[in-house]
């Protein structure tokens, strides 16, 4: 039933080598065989966003690539935002926290990731901007309002953090 | 010993609070945002198998074979469950009002869509899948019943055998002198109303994982757990297992809503793990499992109300009749939620007597569970909405017609005639302030102007009273007797001063950790860095209850308060065990234990600790060796309800009023919210952010629940919603970014004033925009009085008329 293959990837900065199942979901892998945790898996349809990463720069839902898909890419997840070595939090996720864009904290790694594309590609957006790139992931707990206000305080911080 | 429980902050034995009442960044963020939190799913323990459920694709049908031979020789497959097994070993589920349950997996025959039917266990999720489409299972299909009509019709199809009948429960509350108000009233406004099932989903779904310890007999189950010493009595009850053989380890949650627990995904995993010879087995519901049949349907209601109305605007009584769709069973508590009104059943206005009928009826829906707000959402739609019609008839203003009717604030502590005891507050002034922040004169001029140019312009002016801190009494003549709700914590100084609080609950988004650190911070000031929050399991912990009923932030307060008073008094013998003086001669003042007299003469929090710790010998007579302290909290001066359910049962009384203006696009029927504004008054906001945060999620809930969201059934009883492509939650367009102001009317009752806060915004933005649609509508000659008022539900409105 199941076919095998070797896929080679790197994610957060480190090439990893592995031998998967065809269907083996990235989202899976990602979590179960990489042991990294904070991409949540919401729906496994598409449509909540909380397992947002990036492929090569641009975000894609881990439960909708298969594995086997990854090959060659270069992947980021919320485990690559924080400094490794200090553990100091990205500007992104020190604005989630002071601006409260949180409450059960499931869908927020989706909703970072997809912040730090927006900001990668449009460092002062307006809000509906904001609006346009956040639409594809779903908060339950927030009603989003304080998820604005953070990506706001993320794009002023990281602003002023390059002028400097 | 006597307790003080402070219901003021300035009783705390601090010159000034610094954590509680401000907004400080949450202690459980760093780690939900570097994702190192352990949501259920990202734990895996050696050996480990995983759980699939193969379900019932019919909504009633028999059972009369299952073959799952080939399901168990796929190679990777450890066990498959099946009703012979939960038959022999397990008892149907314990339910209120008991004896309406299913067992956890379907025996003898299936009672709604997605009723789980075989298990199996496998070395991964996707083999455990696989094995399922090796099973066959043959059905003699059943007639279904659909509805409560149907349902209750004579010779109807019976969900339940043994019960007869698919009545859960029906009864009358008559609360005074409902007949007389009526016949005296100068007008009686009745309305028909339909509420379509909406329910929680949280961003995670349910997950546990369950280990059954052959030799010993007993039960480990590490899960998503909101409520974790109820869910472990109901397991031994269903497990047939003694209670202190049943472990619950609750984990971190991806939100809760209500319906966080899966009892019977907890007893599928559970008897995996028993049939696997005691393997750990892992059930991680997938989202279709949760729309079709997981703990998140609520509230399937069809209302007839009344409202008793003098010339003058005053509302002197309200009667409604409930039939409310249960679905097969009531394993979720759905029922009960039919009596959370109670609480607060005519809202904020002083209306003398009331009648409530109540008909809790049995189908071939899944059962339902408990929602945020737990019943008041749609109750108050339908309270609000004939406010407004009202109004309309007697061409008052429906902020005025209001205001007339308001409990005035010399009148609290108040007793509604449904018998709760709302604690304080003052309406008027939440209306007067949130008029002026939304400019509702402006509002008005808009809308004159938007309706002479033919736009369908409408305005919702809506006030709640949220009762917070819920208690059993509430529910006792809906089958749960008790009255109190326990919440236990454990504050440990250790040798270097730093603190550890262990609750019984884990985080679920609400924030209550950090308001746990927040007052513990401020009683023994201490720094909040250094107060650590940790979840004790249910064999350590002591009596809790957790999420619920807009309770916890209020409860976990009061049980820290108690506990640190417990430590000061210990820590004062010791101190003046040290310097020869009287206990009463010390006193606990910004973290130091100090002489009265001489306040530069004292000991830190940190010294005292380590002397306890370290030096028996300064110790006096009968004091331990222990900077610990317990406290159960429970809520004060709570009674046994009465034939008509009346009590004092709720603690504290929220308030908001919430005014939006809406328009309705006559071409596709969506309704576009132009402006929202709060003014809200939950006495002392212990985190105002996390209130915030509150009030906003509300919203979006109630945006969600009021234009969106409805899990639909066709006649035959088959669910049409399966993903979130069917069901629709909110996004970040459809969500207004609301207006807010507040007031603080503390509560003289509950610990610092703080008032229950988790479901005042459902409670209200349904029925604020159903409010603002009619409002926009008026001018047609329509009314929308079902929910969701969906695009195609007011675009059929609109054209049936046309």
């Amino acid at each position: 039933m199941s076919t095998r293959q070797t896929i080679r990837l790197t994610v957060n900065g480190k090439p990893y080598e592995r031998e998967v199942e065809a269907r083996l979901t990235l989202a899976d892998f990602i979590r179960h065989e990489l042991h990294l945790g904070g991409t949540h898996v919401g729906c496994e349809h598409g449509i909540c966003g909380a397992c947002t990463i990036l492929i090569d720069g641009s975000s894609a839902r881990a439960c909708l690539t298969l594995a086997v898909q990854a090959d060659g890419a270069n992947i980021t997840t919320v485990e690559g935002l924080r400094n490794r070595e200090t553990g100091q939090l990205h500007p992104i996720q020190q604005a989630f926290v002071e601006a409260h864009g949180l409450q059960c904290g499931f869908c927020t790694p989706g909703f970072m990731m997809t912040t730090l594309e927006l900001l990668g590609e449009n460092p002062d957006p307006s809000d509906d901007e904001i609006k346009e790139a956040l639409g594809g992931n779903l908060c339950r707990c927030t009603g989003y309002q304080s998820i604005l206000d953070s990506v706001r305080l993320a794009a002023r911080r990281l602003q002023s953090a390059s002028a400097a | 010993m006597a307790f003080d429980i402070p219901t003021r902050t300035e009783d705390l034995p601090t010159d000034a609070p610094r954590f509680i009442g401000k907004t400080v960044n949450r202690i459980e963020d760093p780690a939900l945002v570097s994702g190192t939190v352990e949501f259920i799913d990202n734990l895996s323990l050696p050996g480990m198998l995983h759980c699939a459920i193969l379900r019932s694709p019919h909504p009633h049908a028999r059972i009369t074979r299952i073959d799952a031979s080939a399901a168990l020789a796929l190679p990777g497959v450890e066990a498959v469950l099946t009703g012979e097994d939960v038959a022999r070993w397990c008892d149907p589920c314990f339910t209120a009002p008991e004896g309406w349950g299913n067992y956890c997996l379907a025996v003898g025959k299936v009672r709604f869509v997605g009723e789980p039917v075989v298990a199996v266990a496998a070395s991964s999720r996707y083999v455990a899948e696989d094995a399922l489409e090796l099973i066959q299972v043959d059905y003699a299909l059943l007639d279904a019943v659909a509805n409560p009509d149907e349902a209750m019709a004579p010779g109807a199809p019976v969900v339940f055998e043994e019960r007869r009948t698919n009545v859960i429960q029906s009864r009358t509350y008559t609360w005074g002198e409902v007949d007389r108000v009526f016949a005296a009233a100068d007008r009686i406004v009745s309305r028909q109303f339909r509420w379509n099932r909406v329910g929680a989903n949280p961003t995670e779904t349910f997950g546990c994982i369950c280990q059954w310890d052959l030799a010993d007999n007993s039960l480990i189950c590490r899960g998503a757990y909101q409520t974790p010493r109820f869910m472990a009595i109901g397991r031994a009850a269903s497990l047939r297992l003694p209670a202190n053989k049943v472990k619950v380890v609750s984990h971190a949650q991806g939100g809760g809503f209500g319906g966080k627990g899966g009892p019977r995904g907890t007893d599928i995993a559970a008897l995996l793990s028993r049939k696997s010879g005691g393997r750990p087995v892992k059930y991680i519901e997938d989202r279709m499992e949760y729309l079709l049949a997981g703990g998140g349907q609520s509230w399937d209601r069809y209302y007839d109300a009344a409202l008793a109305v003098k010339a003058d605007g005053t509302v002197t009584g309200f009667k409604v009749r409930l039939v409310d769709d249960q679905g097969a069973g009531a394993e979720g508590y759905g029922t009960i939620s039919a009596a959370k009104p109670l609480a607060a059943f005519t809202g904020n206005y002083r209306i003398e007597a009331a009648f409530y009928d109540l008909t809790l009826v049995a189908t071939n829906r899944a059962p339902t569970y408990p929602y945020r707000g737990y019943g008041p959402p749609p109750h108050n739609l339908v309270l609000e909405s004939l406010m407004d019609v009202a109004a309309r008839e007697l061409a008052l203003d429906p902020a005025e017609l209001r205001r007339r009717n308001y409990i005035r604030p010399e009148q609290f502590p108040y007793t509604v005639p449904s018998g709760n005891e709302y604690d304080s507050g003052n309406y008027a002034a939440v209306l007067d302030r949130v008029l002026e922040l939304a400019d509702y004169r402006a509002l008005r001029e808009t809308q004159a102007q938007a309706r002479a140019e033919g736009r369908l312009v409408g305005i919702g002016v809506v006030s709640t009273v949220e009762p917070g801190v819920f208690d059993w009494n509430a529910y006792a003549t809906v089958g749960v007797p008790g009255v109190g709700v326990p919440e236990g914590v454990k504050v440990a100084v250790d040798v270097f001063g730093n603190v550890t609080v262990a609750v019984g609950f884990n985080l679920q988004g609400q924030g209550q950790f950090t308001v746990a650190a927040q007052v513990v911070a401020d009683y023994l000031g201490v720094d909040m860095n250094s107060v650590k929050v940790t979840t004790a399991s249910t064999d350590v912990a002591l009596p809790h209850f957790g999420q619920g009923g807009s309770r916890l932030g209020v409860a976990v307060t009061g049980a820290i308060l108690g506990a640190c008073d417990k430590l000061r008094q210990t820590f004062c013998r010791v101190v003046a065990h040290v310097m020869h003086t009287d206990p009463e001669q010390i006193e606990l003042f910004n973290g130091r234990l100090r002489m009265k007299q001489a306040p530069e003469h004292g000991m830190s929090i940190a010294e005292v600790a380590g002397l306890m710790l370290s030096r028996s010998d300064l110790l006096p007579p009968g004091v331990e060796p222990c900077p610990e302290a317990t406290f159960v909290w429970v809520s004060p001066n709570r009674n046994q309800p009465d034939d008509q359910g009346r009590c004092r049962s709720y603690l504290t009384a929220a308030a908001a009023t919430h005014v939006v203006q809406v328009e309705i696009d006559r071409d596709t029927g969506q309704v576009k919210i132009l402006g929202y504004y709060i003014v809200d008054d939950c006495g002392t906001r212990l985190n105002p952010a996390s209130v915030e945060g509150q009030l906003q999620g509300g919203v979006a809930q109630g945006v969600g629940a009021a234009l969106y969201e409805e899990y639909v059934y066709d006649a035959q009883c088959q669910p049409l919603v399966s993903t979130f492509v069917d069901y629709l939650v909110p996004t970040i367009h459809e969500v207004p970014m609301t207006v807010k102001d507040h007031l603080v009317t503390p509560s003289p009752v509950a610990p610092l004033g703080a008032k229950g806060c988790g479901e005042g915004a459902i409670h209200t933005t349904p029925a604020a925009l159903l409010c603002a649609i009619n409002d926009a509508l008026a001018p047609l000659g329509l009314e929308c009085r079902e929910t969701p008022a969906s695009p195609q539900r007011l675009w059929k409105l609109l054209h049936d008329q046309a």
